[in-house]
């Protein structure tokens, strides 16, 4: 009956969950990449 | 036990899934979109929950300067949105077939509203403060000021009824819960997002503490560039 | 205590020696409010539904912008350091503060309000002594929040910050207004119940975290 509203909340939560996951994973290899970078120039 | 709390938190979600959808009943008011309710409920207690704890390492921040607890007030704030936003938008998609408006000025919507503000101000201030090392305290006073204001707007939207008399009359879904399955799947839920939004945060931890290390070893390395120059 | 009066007189007397700050918050809230009521040019039976909220917007911007002008003003020539060094405590420092922005407050109200009377055509003799009384309790728990709020935005881009926070001060003040412009205090007394603890919450939130916002 209300089909498409069920799935558009739960489609939302999905994507807006999944979103920050996948920022919040490549904001983080990114920073590991340059840390490693920095570590390296300073000779660790 | 990096490896455990992802994998818990992933079988507790596909339970809670099963329950709504599977194993609850239909709901014989509001019929099958009612089960947006198991979500967007705990949600709300999610965001409440990430709110309260903004505060509490707010505090440990203020009180010994603890760099972990400002790390734990930031991501708290920023999933604390998250599923305060979550909440925001589920509502409306639940209200839209239900009462036929996508919005009220409903006392306990209109406090979401209020809260979900207060702390994207947050994060705005942390976001767009400036350098000075001054804004995390300043960020931690409003992180506790905000939570000191929850008790007084739930008071004060109440009086927002009398304001409003076109209220539409609210069919409490919340004490709806006949079926004991609908319980169950209320408690599971609630729990399913909860580990999710603490995952979320020890994320979120994790990415500003190496940001933070990266800041430092970016300033060692201009030092010493500097000293050879 | 003795710190707090030295800090509210010295305020004062700045205010009261140069009236800039008075003065430009007067003709901002003058004008809003000519703003405000000019364009919806209300019959009568419609002002006391439009009174309150004309009247507590106006508070708020005029409000905002007094509080943070005499904090910016402390910046400028740095007192702020002077304060901090002398031996008052940082919590008297802002009993002090928040007793000056009250009486500044209460300045702008009481030529906000006749003229909110005036322009709408409403009578407001009647009702005074409520009235009075929610201006007060309004008028405290803005300057509460304010003061604390202010300090925080003279070092740090951050001027709307408060806002949110302010919200069910204004939900509580603009209900209270109403219910007295209706029939007097008693209407208005839960509304007056909340405006009363935002204004104690608040008051010694701020008197408690106030040493944190300056420390330096």
């Amino acid at each position: 009956m209300h089909f498409p509203y069920l799935f558009a909340a739960y489609a939302v939560v999905w994507l807006g969950l999944f979103g920050y996951l996948l920022r919040l994973g490549r904001r983080s290899r990114e920073l590991e990449e340059k840390l490693r970078y920095l570590r390296r120039q300073l000779g660790r | 036990m990096r490896r455990v709390f992802p994998a818990v938190t992933c079988v507790t979600m596909l339970a809670a899934l099963f329950l709504v959808f599977m194993v609850v009943p239909i709901e014989q008011q509001m019929g099958i979109v009612q089960r947006i309710f198991y979500f967007h409920v705990s949600s709300a207690w999610m965001a409440f929950l990430g709110f309260f704890l903004v505060a509490g390492a707010s505090a440990v921040y203020l009180w010994n300067g603890s760099r972990g607890a400002d790390r734990l007030a930031e991501a708290a704030a920023e999933v604390g949105v998250l599923f305060c936003s979550l909440v925001l938008v589920t509502g409306p998609i639940w209200a839209r077939p239900i009462w036929g408006v996508w919005w009220t000025w409903d006392p306990r919507l209109t406090m979401t509203v209020i809260l979900w503000a207060i702390y994207a101000s947050y994060l705005m201030l942390r976001a767009f403060g400036g350098e000075d090392e001054a804004v995390q305290r300043y960020a931690a006073v409003l992180g506790i000021i905000g939570v000191l204001d929850i008790p007084i707007i739930m008071v004060s939207v109440r009086l927002l009824r009398g304001m409003h008399p076109a209220v539409i009359a609210r069919n409490e879904g919340g004490s709806g819960l006949v079926d004991p399955w609908m319980r169950i799947a209320l408690v599971v839920s609630a729990v399913a997002l909860i580990l999710v939004g603490s995952w979320l945060m020890q994320l979120r931890v994790r990415a500003s503490r190496l940001a933070e290390e990266m800041a430092a070893l970016r300033r060692e390395t201009e030092a010493r560039q500097g000293e050879v120059a | 205590m003795r710190g707090a009066l030295a800090i509210f007189r010295k305020d004062m007397s700045i205010e009261w020696r140069t009236r800039e700050g008075l003065s430009s918050v007067l003709v901002l809230g003058l004008l809003l409010l000519v703003v405000l009521t000019v364009a919806y040019d209300a019959p009568p039976e419609a002002a006391p539904a439009l009174a309150p909220s004309v009247l507590w917007a106006t508070f708020l911007f005029t409000g905002l912008l007094g509080v943070q002008r005499g904090f910016l003003l402390e910046r400028e020539n740095d007192c702020l350091s002077g304060l901090l060094v002398s031996p008052i405590d940082p919590a008297a420092i802002y009993l002090g503060k928040l007793a000056a922005n009250v009486a500044l407050l209460a300045v702008m109200q009481l030529v906000v309000v006749p003229l909110v009377g005036l322009f709408l055509h409403l009578d407001l003799m009647p009702v005074l002594p409520g009235l009075l009384v929610v201006l007060a309790l309004g008028n405290l728990g803005f300057a509460a929040l304010a003061t604390l709020f202010a300090a925080i935005s003279v070092r740090v881009r951050a001027r709307e910050v408060m806002l949110p926070l302010l919200v069910p001060l204004l939900i509580g003040t603009v209900s209270a207004t109403r219910s007295v412009l209706a029939g007097g205090l008693t209407l208005a007394s839960d509304a007056l119940g909340v405006l009363a603890c935002f204004d104690v919450i608040f008051a010694v939130a701020g008197w408690l975290l106030f040493a944190y916002v300056v420390r330096d």
